[in-house]
């Protein structure tokens, strides 16, 4: 049905759009401001937006996803539960709170890779993001915190009390939303040629003598195990076998690159941090 | 001793000006200044003197020789090179620059002792030498021109050499401006010859003039004559752009001995005479240059009458005589216009040098009505400018007699071939002024040196102190101890005056042979000159040969002159009163130049100024106004979008982010 | 070897992280803690990284998720640096306030 709508837009744009205002007004309501705050009203009208949005494509969805249906129940719930908490993040006023619901939509987040069956970078983010970059933001937060008592709502700097301009920025981000949700919701066929080549094709052109090594490791952990000797070894590539190949095969100036770059960070970083900085007296700081 | 060695003439002064600016930076050094000044001239000199031995003396028939030293200008078609033509003519001219030059280089190593300037003076002179040997040697039009415009450069230097005093400045302006009018002509001149002729080198251009004559040339060409005229008029202060002139007397007085006399002001009669094939293409070009060069003469002859200034009184003195040059070569006497050059050098020479002497010794006192006896003071240089003074008059055998004599008589034979009564009138011109320099080159005299002995010192106390610091005490053994008293100078700067007034008296009975053969061997030779000298020696006044008519005349209004000065400024001065006093106005008009000064502020300047005003007024308005339109309407635009660039991160981030939006739109409508 | 998915399902996908990329652009433009501006801005790589991987899977190419390896790696030096000048900018004033610094406007 897709396919053969092509460019045209579809009727659930509209459904979109009005989605997109929705969760706009959802979304304004929760930011953070003085005075009355209206914020179990937003998340209530967001949460139903999304799932009332859900529910209207639910009506297009093919009988082949292209995944298992379970996996794909999996979908709504990971997905819920990052914007939820990516909603928390850019509300909430205490940094370290903001912080703590980053590293919870980033385990919601890798519950998607995992959908898309891409366990190494799921892990790898989790580990990374979850693990140690939120690590060191928590670390310059409390570093750079200006009061003592943070845990005080009325001691909250009012740089983290007050959102800076909500009805603009969230304009313009459903705005750029309502834009994106229209090109992405004009789908395009996938590109048979775009495919890896076959775990098959791969073993027999660069991994020739994978078979006979796995086949010794195999007689050796037998041996051991006193297990049976297995006869051969016709196991298919697994995710992470495939992102390493890819990434060494395919990209290895970026790969040199990417190490060149880390390491000029690891330098700039050291030197910004060495850098003696007087307090500025001359201007105190509007706060 | 070859001819190459011609070359060094200009570039040993050249060497000597890098020099001497070097010690202008390292003051320790500035005692070397002059010496290395001398000598470079000196050196040029010297080999002037082989050059003309190894030129004239082994061929006097000599033809021009060219000696390149390399490749200037090249393009296409057109070609100068840095190369010098040598004949005859330009040996006369390099002899009276590298001699009179050494002269006065030493006379002003003791004049300006201890002036501030001492290094910088001496790099000026250097440089000038340079110029003005380049402009003698030039082997093309534009070399010279190269030369002429140093010469004008290093006049401008010298003449605002007191850059501290308001007047010198303007004067070193007023002649630099006024050399750009008789330049520009000039350069035209220069520029239509090339255009005319396809070469502005001297040889191939004389060869294609010798195939020329006034009839069959073109307008084009006849107008070429006319427009270097000018340049020669401005460069040689004649008529109208005389005025520069008596203003450049603002220089030290060496300066206008070497620059403003002998020299530099010489620089257009000898363009003339070098290129007088040139001129004699236009029946009107010689005719034009006698008349203005006798007018000239006459009407700065009567100026000087009235001045008191003593230099001024040898600065109108020499526009005149310059004029007598510019007579002589209109009436084709190019040998009488060169002769009178040669030996006017000497004896202008040493009367500004004599006058310098004066004004040192009276600490910068200029005015005549406040000096008088000066001999019993001063009694060397009393009778060294005596004998310039003579020769100046025109008193017999002396050098100016032969020379004033010479040119007299050619424009008188002239008249009389051709029975052409404006070249009688402009003899008479020639003698009435021949009369009035006697009597004002006399009147100065007797006036500073004879009488009682009575005069006021000038202003000038520090310059008199700073002189008597810089004599050594063994060599003052004219100077007097008390330097506020006048003084008689010290014999550095008298012993090159003793030479100039050798010269001054001898140089015209020695040379008036040696020299017209000379100049009649170069390219100033009048075309039908055979002719011309056959008739002359025909021509007869009451019945005796011309020449020694012309001399027994001119020797009697010399005398007279002389006469009539003494009587009035010597025996009888209350008379001269008496006499001026019956002309009030006639004195008051020559006291006053004429009014040309005011005339040319009123006519010119004032009108130009008010030009330039109007145009700064229009600049201002209108063009000032549309560049700065030009630059509000950007700013206006900034205006608009100032506010999105208020360093606020956030607001950059909204733009960002709805920009993105809106181009994804594109994209998306675009592709739909 | 999996299926390709549904072009749908790819939407579905892309509209999360469409949705993050979003949040973390008005998170950055509304929050004036420059910390938390840099953690909107790791949101932000957080939706692309699922975008990547949703077209990876959709293409069954897996230089998609090579891409979002690279991604990681940029986004902690760009953590690293930017934190470093963060702390460098609060000590300077004290404050961790983006609208203090405006010393660049025009």
């Amino acid at each position: 049905m897709i396919q053969s709508s092509g460019n045209t837009a579809l009727p659930m744009q509209y459904a979109l759009y009005i989605a997109s205002a929705f969760g706009a007004l959802a979304l304004f309501m929760m930011m953070p401001r003085q005075g009355y705050n209206p914020r179990k009203i937003g998340a209530l009208i967001g949460a139903m937006t999304l799932g009332a949005l859900w529910l209207c494509l639910a009506e297009y969805l093919p009988d082949t996803l292209g995944i298992e249906r379970a996996a794909f129940a999996y979908y709504y719930i990971f997905s819920f539960l990052a914007i939820a908490c990516a909603t928390r993040v850019i509300t909430h006023t205490q940094p370290v709170h903001a912080a703590l619901w980053f590293v919870m939509m980033v385990i919601a987040s890798v519950g998607i890779f995992l959908i898309l069956d891409a366990e190494f970078i799921a892990f790898a983010t989790l580990i990374i993001y979850g693990g140690a970059i939120l690590v060191t933001y928590l670390f310059v937060i409390m570093l750079a915190s200006e009061t003592s008592d943070a845990q005080a709502p009325q001691h909250t700097p009012i740089y983290d009390r007050i959102a800076y301009e909500p009805v603009a920025a969230v304009a313009a981000g459903f705005f750029l939303l309502a834009v994106l949700l229209t090109a992405i919701f004009t789908p395009l066929p996938s590109n048979p040629d775009a495919h890896s080549p076959s775990d098959s094709q791969i073993i027999a052109s660069t991994l020739t003598n994978r078979a006979a090594r796995r086949l010794a490791q195999q007689a050796e952990f037998d041996e051991i195990a006193n297990l049976p000797t297995a006869l051969a070894d016709n196991r298919s590539l697994d995710n992470t076998e495939h992102v390493g190949l890819d990434l060494f095969r395919s990209h290895p100036l970026g790969l040199e690159l990417t190490g060149v770059i880390l390491l000029v960070s690891l330098v700039g970083a050291v030197v910004i941090a060495k850098l003696r900085v007087e307090p500025d007296t001359a201007e105190p700081a509007p706060a | 001793m070859t001819l190459h060695t011609a070359s060094w003439i200009p570039w040993l002064p050249a060497l000597a000006a890098v020099l001497c600016g070097l010690c202008c930076i390292y003051r320790p050094l500035r005692i070397l200044a002059a010496p290395i000044c001398i000598l470079s001239i000196l050196a040029a000199f010297v080999i002037t003197c082989c050059t003309y031995s190894n030129i004239v003396d082994t061929d006097p028939h000599a033809t021009a020789h060219v000696v390149k030293l390399f490749t200037w200008i090249s393009v296409a078609g057109f070609s100068a090179d840095m190369a010098y033509y040598l004949d005859p003519l330009t040996m006369i001219m390099l002899i009276v620059v590298t001699g009179v030059g050494t002269l006065v280089a030493i006379y002003a190593a003791g004049y300006m002792a201890g002036d501030r300037g001492y290094a910088r003076f001496f790099a000026a002179v250097s440089l000038f030498i340079f110029a003005m040997t380049t402009l003698v040697m030039a082997d093309n039009l534009l070399l010279l021109y190269l030369g002429w415009e140093g010469v004008g450069l290093c006049s401008y230097l010298l003449i605002g050499f007191y850059y501290q005093k308001p007047s010198a400045v303007a004067a070193a302006k007023k002649a630099f401006i006024v050399n750009r009018i008789g330049d520009l002509g000039f350069a035209l001149g220069i520029m239509l010859t090339y255009q005319q002729f396809g070469t502005i080198q001297y040889a191939p251009l004389f060869e294609i003039l010798n195939t020329q004559s006034p009839s069959t040339a073109s307008t084009a060409v006849q107008v070429i004559p006319f427009l270097l005229m000018l340049g020669a008029f401005g460069k040689s202060a004649q008529l109208p752009l005389y005025v520069w002139l008596p203003d450049a007397m603002e220089g030290p007085t060496p300066v206008s001995a070497l620059i403003h006399a002998a020299t530099m002001v010489t620089a257009g009669v000898y363009m003339i005479a070098r290129l007088f094939p040139l001129f004699e293409l236009s029946p009107y070009a010689l005719p034009t240059v006698a008349c203005v060069g006798a007018a000239t003469a006459l009407f700065a002859g009567t100026i000087a009458l009235c001045q008191y200034d003593i230099k001024r009184i040898y600065a109108y003195s020499t526009i005149s005589q310059l004029g007598y040059m510019f007579l002589g070569l209109g009436v084709l006497s190019t040998t009488g216009a060169m002769f009178h050059l040669f030996t006017h050098a000497f004896f202008k020479a040493l009367l500004f040098l004599t006058a310098g002497s004066v004004m040192h010794s009276l600490a910068g006192q200029l005015d005549l009505r406040h000096m008088s006896g000066m001999r019993r003071k001063m009694p060397v240089t009393c009778w060294l400018m005596f004998a310039g003074c003579l020769a100046l008059a025109g008193f017999p055998f002396t050098a100016g007699f032969y020379s004033k004599d010479t040119i007299l008589a050619d424009t008188l034979a002239k008249g009389l071939n051709e029975h052409n009564r404006l070249y009688i009138l402009l003899a008479v011109v020639g003698l009435v002024t021949a009369f009035l320099t006697a009597f004002y080159t006399f009147r100065l005299w007797f006036r500073v040196f004879m009488g009682p002995t009575k005069y006021d010192m000038g202003d000038e106390h520090a310059h008199a102190h700073a002189a008597q610091e810089a004599h050594p005490p063994g060599h003052s053994d004219i100077t007097v101890e008390h330097h506020h008293d006048a003084h008689e100078v010290n014999w550095l700067m008298n012993a090159p005056l003793v030479v100039l007034a050798t010269g001054a008296l001898l140089a015209g009975y020695l040379a008036h042979n040696w020299l017209p053969e000379l100049v009649l061997n170069s390219s100033a030779t009048p075309a039908h000159l055979g002719a011309q000298h056959a008739a002359e020696h025909q021509t007869t006044l009451f019945g005796i040969d011309l020449h020694l008519a012309m001399m027994i005349i001119s020797s009697g209004i010399a005398v007279l002159g002389i006469a009539t000065a003494a009587y009035y400024h010597w025996l009888n001065r209350p008379a001269a009163d008496r006499v001026a006093a019956q002309w009030p106005s006639l004195v008051r008009i020559l006291a006053n130049k004429y009014y040309v000064d005011e005339f040319n502020n009123r006519v010119i300047v004032e009108p130009l100024r008010l030009l330039g005003y109007l145009c700064f007024v229009f600049d201002r308005l209108v063009i000032d106004g549309i560049v700065n339109l030009v630059g509000f309407i950007p700013s206006l635009f900034g205006l608009a979008i100032r506010p999105t660039q208020r360093g606020n991160l956030q607001g950059y981030g909204l733009g960002m982010a709805t920009g993105t939006a809106v181009l994804v739109l594109i994209v998306l409508v675009a592709y739909a | 070897m999996p299926q390709p998915i549904d072009p749908l399902t790819l939407a579905h996908f892309q509209m999360t992280a469409a949705i993050l990329f979003v949040m973390g652009v008005i998170g950055f433009l509304t929050r004036r803690n420059l910390i938390i501006m840099f953690l909107c801005t790791e949101m932000m790589f957080q939706g692309i990284a699922l975008s990547l991987l949703a077209f990876s899977r959709f293409h069954l190419n897996h230089t998609g998720q090579t891409f979002v390896i690279f991604l990681l790696s940029i986004a902690a030096a760009e953590a690293a640096l930017a934190l470093a000048l963060v702390v460098l900018l609060f000590r300077r004033k004290r404050t961790l306030d983006a609208q203090a610094w405006t010393q660049l406007s025009g």
